[in-house]
């Protein structure tokens, strides 16, 4: 019988390797896909992997067993995926309080993040899904995403997001009708 | 609530985040709204879309290559924290050497009876001794103690126990690659990965797989020895140009400490962008701040050059 998240846990705090590997494995999908959804850039996303998984490996020790394993590392993943984009929003068009002011903003994604193999796209439509989450800011897409690809409850996302819940609906809410009218247009 | 209001919790009642009362008011509402229930409709089919889409796999190259690179990161790192731990011991021993000796002999003893023990008594070993060869070549080593306290006649540690394997083959067999690119990643003795290295890239006669390219990136990126960075460097660069080649270069243009490296890189990402792969707009901005800051006059020239092509 495969060892719960908690007893991997443990095994790797004492040194075991192979614990801390198996840990890994078992979620590294869905953080990597969630980390190519909210960049639209695989070399970005592979970036927030490594962070999100350096983090997670630091402070494993530490780790209090008062939450789900998933739910800490949505958390660390939260953490590194908004940092990503204030390190780098430079070059992005969303002010850090962007959600605040709700005028649209939109972002326009440069080649390299449009190119077909940068993105995980099955179909036209999937890369206007794709187009119009750029659209999104920070917070309204990782609450998203958090939503639509891991499908976890607004009260787990305010607990990764560190937010509210009224906020996490906010977000949610400006998403899907900011969504909704962005793939009406490319009708 | 009024019909605005209905509105709004439209994606909520999707979610099934709403409450048994709200739900009922709204479903009530809906039978009567085809406003609403029209949204109702249109927001269903949005979230049906956004699911399908969701569901496209991660590429498992992509996974893979992102596997390899956080290996190589915490074997760096556990590295660190190795040598961090040697000197500290050190330090502790030139402080506590009495105290020291008294507890490596003490030690070693536990450590000796508990290999007596399992190779004598442990079932992990009977069941290696039916294959006897296996048990004899049986090695025990990098024992770490949980529980070292003897005083309630119980301790507890892990060990790692490897069998010594021997390979002897072609430079192209495939299992000897494997091996290979496994020692490039893994081996602790930066001899060993050079040698591994080498031996990888004398095979010339067939194009390297992906797990092959993906670990000497992962090496000229993370590797702690600069001589295994800079040999991992070299058979990249005699590796077919492409992007992800392209980009590792670039990383260790920006963030090698060893100048000879980034002049490996520099001169490699020349070799790339003749070979049709194309720098862009975020490259050239690197290039561009290296022209500003690298310390190295090549490698500022070298920049400018690349740049002047585009």
């Amino acid at each position: 019988m495969p060892l719960s998240d908690n007893e991997l846990i443990i095994n790797a705090n004492k040194g075991d390797v192979l614990a801390l590997e198996e840990l890994i494995y078992r979620y590294d999908k869905k953080v990597l896909r969630l980390a190519i959804k909210f960049t639209g850039d695989s070399d970005d996303a592979k970036d927030i992997y490594q962070e999100v998984f350096i983090r997670v490996y630091k402070s494993l020790g530490n780790f209090q067993f008062k939450s789900e394993f998933s739910t800490w590392l949505f958390r660390i993943t939260s953490n590194v995926c908004i940092t990503f984009k204030r390190k780098y929003s430079k070059h992005n068009h969303f002010s850090l309080n962007d959600e605040e002011n709700s005028a649209y903003v939109s972002t326009i994604p440069d080649d390299s993040e449009l190119s077909p193999e940068n993105l995980v796209v099955n179909s036209e439509y999937g890369s206007k899904i794709n187009e119009a989450l750029n659209t999104l800011s920070p917070n309204q897409k990782l609450s998203f995403l958090l939503k639509h690809l891991e499908g976890y409850k607004i009260r787990e996302i305010a607990e990764m997001m560190n937010c509210k819940e009224g906020t996490i609906k906010k977000y949610l809410f400006d998403a899907v009708r900011r969504l909704k009218i962005q793939l009406e247009k490319s009708h | 609530m009024n019909h605005n209001e209905y509105k709004e919790i439209i994606p909520f009642y999707l979610y099934e985040e709403l409450d048994f009362e709200k739900q009922k008011v709204f479903e009530d509402h809906i039978r009567s709204c085809k406003d609403c229930a029209n949204e109702l409709e249109s927001f269903k089919k949005l979230f049906a879309d956004v699911s399908e889409e969701s569901k496209s796999p991660v590429d498992p190259k992509l996974l893979l290559e992102a596997r390899l690179e956080l290996r190589g990161v915490l074997r760096a790192h556990q590295n660190k924290i190795h040598s961090s731990n040697n000197i500290k011991d050190y330090i502790f021993s030139l402080f506590y050497k009495p105290l020291g000796l008294a507890v490596s002999g003490f030690s070693l003893i536990l450590i000796g009876l508990f290999i007596g023990y399992l190779v004598f008594n442990s079932p992990v070993i009977e069941k290696l001794e039916s294959d006897s060869t296996k048990a004899e070549r049986l090695r025990i080593q990098n024992i770490n103690f949980i529980d070292p306290d003897p005083s309630d006649g119980e301790v507890e540690f892990t060990f790692e126990a490897i069998t010594p394997g021997r390979i002897k083959g072609n430079i192209n067999d495939s299992e000897l690659q494997k091996i290979l690119t496994y020692a490039v990643l893994n081996e602790q003795n930066p001899g060993t990965r050079l040698n591994s290295i080498n031996v990888i890239n004398a095979n010339q006669t067939q194009k390297p797989d992906d797990e092959i390219k993906s670990t000497l990136i992962t090496v000229t990126k993370y590797d702690n020895n600069p001589g295994v960075r800079r040999e991992a460097l070299k058979s990249l660069n005699e590796l077919p140009a492409d992007e992800e080649i392209k980009n590792a270069l670039i990383y260790v243009l920006l963030n090698d400490t060893s100048a000879g490296i980034r002049i490996e890189a520099i001169n490699g990402l020349a070799d790339v962008s003749k070979q049709g792969i194309n720098l862009n707009q975020k490259d050239l901005i690197s290039l561009r701040d290296k022209i500003q800051t690298d310390e190295n006059n090549y490698i500022r020239f070298q920049a400018k050059n690349i740049i002047k092509e585009y």
